[in-house]
């Protein structure tokens, strides 16, 4: 039995030398000890010293929670040579020292969660764990920067991958970037060869415009269903001359310029889309909705267009999975004072990418959307839907104030003599020439003026009026605008509820996903072989983006290089004795874990161990209680329930 | 006199509530100190059997906790909790025992204010309520009720029979599923609080009814039950009483 002290962390509510001694005198406790960090090298040394020394039978300690260190400390035992499962951990500084202030309380709480574990550990039995193999695969869903090279670091390792992405070409948010922070390096310019690397990878099977329909399994072997929507387009018949896209009547908003043009409901996202293929838009194309008109295959030159394709279900297996679906752009019509939506002149900063991409809707001329002019004065405001507690968003976005340095330096080499203003709350600079990036930024002349406008007023002309006090001057400013762009912050992705629930996955209050750790394991979630690479973990610029996409693939690659891997014993087991073969565990059973069968003793409820998932909702709703969950037995519950409330009876 | 302090066992499933609990620690979000925590996979796991031991032992409060619905780590674990719960506090009742004094909260491990919150205000509401005095034969009565077969296995029948209907194709509704499962409690639970009153000594239906304060003629009734499922025999001897069968 072993009492940390976790520096201060602990000893400092808990007195941690009055709980060892109290420790002493539970029966069958041979040594107890405190110990500063057990989860030193030194502290595990101890450990295993004492058991081999003293021949232990069970080893309890009393530190931080079991999801921080409990698989530290079953290592710890293994290695001594003592079962991993005849080990327990007391949690006295997550749910005890932390959130207690009183010494007193919290010591003899310290004491009583001992006691408890303490009881449960006479009663722990050995497990062995079974092996299952691994399926050498690898899954990404999402295809921007984050999936694209996780995809690529993987495929590159010799791992097989599917690259899922839901809409027909990959890319995602960066493709739509015009230049990158703080270099101004061309965005497409850097991802589309690495797009097009996916698009013709031997390792990489690329599926997109495909929705995630169920995942099953665990770590080493899931199994995914997928569903591709139909392109209706022959893609080896295509000789993308774009007659097609010509003939179309339908016009739509076009969602890669975030409606500031048009496409047609047959077309390609954008020019360096991959795959490369057209795709007819089903929800608008006239034929699809109402059926006639059929312009695109009468005129189709190469018989590439197909109205027969039907939507495919593609099932594969795999040993792990990325999850890269990035976020989305805060909705600004939400912030009704800055009347985006309603003043022409107001737009967002991805607007603002698209008007300045030589591809875009202006051929790269930033205008006033309500005259076409060049703008004169123009202004930036920072953290719209970011810390904004209101907005339901506490958090910063991380890259806005960067991105709008960056689109002010842009705007700055087409306007020289334009008044250019940033309205910001903190300019925060913390990456790599990021500072050095918003220097150069003031040097040129552009305004920042710390304080966050009330509302935007509009006048007769589409003219832009903000009123704001300045922080720094204590002066209340008037300033008439040509051209107001907000910066708005990240948010989830669309989608990640559904995600999250087949996947298991939990979520931060922010609502991105929750990592395993947010210091030590950030591109892990708490489901072994399901990793996480990008926004959909929390906002982040390009660079970190790669790095936690490499991150992920390193730890995708140490799972998928093993033969197999060791699954947990924690699971249902039926006592055929008791069991008199009702059927309430198999149909109570999600995983399909307990089959009734046919048996020489009789009809009997069998565990399929590798599908059992240990929950114990079975064993909890027997009604011959004739199954138990090893390593969450009744007789444990029970005792640390005894343990808890009759210190006296702790073992009897 | 000193402020009575409760003791409170705390169901949390590992996944959401044991999270949310390590959050608020992380946190450093601070709580009142009387929930003792035992770590679970998941709210299903908790077999009313296990809290009613709890009440026996001197528990003054229980408190489960697990995912949000729709969130659950096991898909639907959460709502045969739910179910469970339901089920015990209607015996808790019947124990005359203040079923509030089972808690069930839906707590994700995003939520460590809301762990401390819930842990603050259950605990003053067992504090409210102070000391758990329930007769030992009645919890006693109620820890046999929820390891009733009949009991168990509709409990885990709920929901299947409300969602898809009964083995004849019809549909159940909830409130007729309710009065069976009433009828059920009502019945089992007279019969054990019998056993409980026998186990102490032999009585006479007459004795009984008294002391359990319910009409003779229902007390004859389940007496003949329990004779013939041979749970109790009679004394031959006058007056007639009976005894717990001890074959």
């Amino acid at each position: 039995m072993y009492v940390c002290h976790c520096g201060l962390n602990i000893g400092a509510v808990v007195d941690v030398g009055a709980v060892t001694e109290y420790v002493k005198t539970l029966p069958g406790v041979v040594v107890a000890k405190e110990s500063t960090y057990t989860c030193s090298d030194s502290g595990q040394w101890a450990i295993q010293e004492d058991i081999e020394k003293h021949n232990l039978s069970r080893v309890v300690v009393a530190s931080c929670s079991p999801r921080m260190h409990g698989d530290t400390f079953m290592k710890t035992c293994e290695q001594a040579g003592l079962n991993p499962y005849l080990f327990e951990m007391v949690n006295i500084r997550e749910q005890c020292s932390w959130v207690h202030t009183d010494k007193k309380e919290a010591t003899e709480k310290a004491k009583d969660l001992i006691r408890m574990a303490v009881a449960k550990a006479w009663l722990l039995q050995p497990l062995e764990r079974q092996k299952s193999p691994v399926h050498k695969s690898a899954l990404v869903i999402g295809g921007g920067v984050a999936g694209i090279f996780s995809a690529l670091y993987l495929a590159n390792a010799g791992i097989k991958t599917y690259l899922v992405e839901k809409k027909p070409s990959i890319g995602g948010h960066m493709a739509q970037l015009d230049k990158t922070f703080p270099t101004l390096d061309c965005s497409l310019c850097i991802l589309s060869p690495r797009m097009a690397d996916v698009g013709k990878h031997e390792n990489i099977e690329l599926i997109t415009y495909a929705d995630i329909e169920d995942v099953s399994g665990y770590a080493g072997n899931f199994h995914v269903k997928v569903k591709k929507k139909p392109r209706y387009i022959i893609k080896d018949n295509c000789r993308l001359c774009g007659i097609c896209t010509e003939k179309c009547p339908v016009s739509l908003l076009d969602e890669f310029n975030v409606g500031l043009k048009e496409r047609k409901a047959i077309y390609i996202p954008f020019p360096q889309a991959v795959p490369n293929c057209y795709v007819i838009d089903s929800d608008h194309c006239l034929h699809i909705t109402k059926g006639g008109c059929m312009l695109c295959e009468k005129n189709c030159p190469s018989e590439a267009i197909d109205f027969d394709q039907t939507a495919e279900d593609i099932e594969v297996d795999v040993g792990a999975i990325i999850v890269a679906t990035g976020f989305q752009l805060y909705d600004a019509t939400q912030k009704k004072e800055y009347g985006y939506g309603r003043y022409p002149n107001v737009i967002t900063n991805m607007d603002f990418e698209r008007l300045v991409g030589a591809d875009g809707p202006t051929h790269g001329k930033v205008l006033r959307p309500s005259d076409e002019k060049p703008p004169q004065k123009i202004a930036f405001i920072q953290c719209v839907g970011s810390r904004d507690k209101q907005e339901g968003a506490e958090y910063c976005s991380r890259i806005c104030c960067m991105a709008t340095v960056k689109q002010a330096t842009m705007l700055r080499e087409k306007y020289p003599d334009a008044d250019i203003y940033v309205y910001y709350t903190d300019m925060r600079t913390p990456g790599k020439g990021f500072e050095e990036f918003y220097q150069r930024g003031r040097e040129q002349g552009i305004v920042f003026i710390r304080g966050k406008p009330g509302e935007i007023e509009e006048d007769e002309n589409h003219n832009l009026i903000i009123i704001s006090e300045d922080i720094d001057s204590g002066l209340i400013l008037r300033n008439t605008l040509d051209l107001a762009v907000l910066a708005c912050g990240l948010r989830p992705p669309e989608g990640i509820d559904q995600l999250a629930r087949m996947l298991h996955l939990s979520r931060s209050p922010d609502g991105f996903i929750m990592e395993a750790h947010p210091k030590l394991r950030p591109a892990e979630t708490a489901i072994p072989g399901v990793l996480l690479a990008g926004c959909v973990q929390f906002p982040k610029d390009i660079p970190d983006t790669v790095a936690q996409s490499g991150g992920a693939a390193a730890v995708a690659a140490e799972l998928l290089t093993k033969e197999e891997i060791e699954l947990s014993p924690v699971r249902a087991s039926v006592d055929t004795d008791l069991c008199i073969g009702c059927g309430l565990c198999e149909l109570l059973c999600d995983y399909g874990a307990v089959e009734v069968k046919r048996t020489d003793e009789g009809i009997k409820a069998q565990v399929v161990e590798v599908a059992c998932q240990g929950c114990g909702v079975c064993a909890a709703s027997c009604p011959r209680k004739a199954i138990t969950i090893h390593h969450f037995t009744e007789d444990q519950l029970m005792a640390q329930v005894s343990g808890a409330l009759v210190p006296e009876k702790v073992i009897s | 006199m000193k402020e009575f302090s409760p003791k409170i066992i705390g169901f949390m499933c590992n996944w959401c509530s044991y999270a949310g609990a390590d959050l608020a620690g992380i946190s450093r979000i601070k709580y009142a100190p009387n929930l003792r925590i035992i770590r679970v996979l998941c709210s299903g796991r908790v077999d009313p059997y296990i809290v009613l031991t709890a009440f026996e032992k001197g528990a003054d409060g229980v408190l489960v906790a697990g995912c949000h619905p729709g969130d659950c780590h096991y898909i639907s674990g959460n709502y045969q909790a739910e179910k469970k719960v339901k089920t015990t506090r209607k015996i808790l009742k019947k124990a005359k025992i203040d079923e509030r004094r089972l808690g069930l909260e839906w707590i994700s491990a995003a939520e460590g204010q809301r762990f401390a919150d819930v842990v603050n205000e259950f605990t003053a509401l067992i504090k409210k309520l102070g000391p758990l005095q329930a007769e030992p034969q009645m919890v006693k009565a109620a820890k046999e009720e929820v390891a009733d077969f009949r009991i168990r296995w509709l409990v885990g029948k709920e929901i299947d029979l409300l969602e898809k209907g009964n083995v004849y194709g019809e549909d159940v509704l909830q409130e007729e599923f309710d009065k069976v499962m009433d009828d059920i409690i009502g019945t089992q639970f007279l019969r054990n609080s019998i056993l409980a009153a026998l186990e102490e000594n032999p009585m006479s239906a007459k004795e009984l009814a008294e002391k359990l304060g319910v009409p003779t003629d229902s007390v004859v009734e389940n007496l003949i039950q329990l004779k013939r499922g041979q749970k109790v025999r009679l004394i031959e001897d006058h007056p007639l009483r009976y005894e717990v069968s001890t074959w």
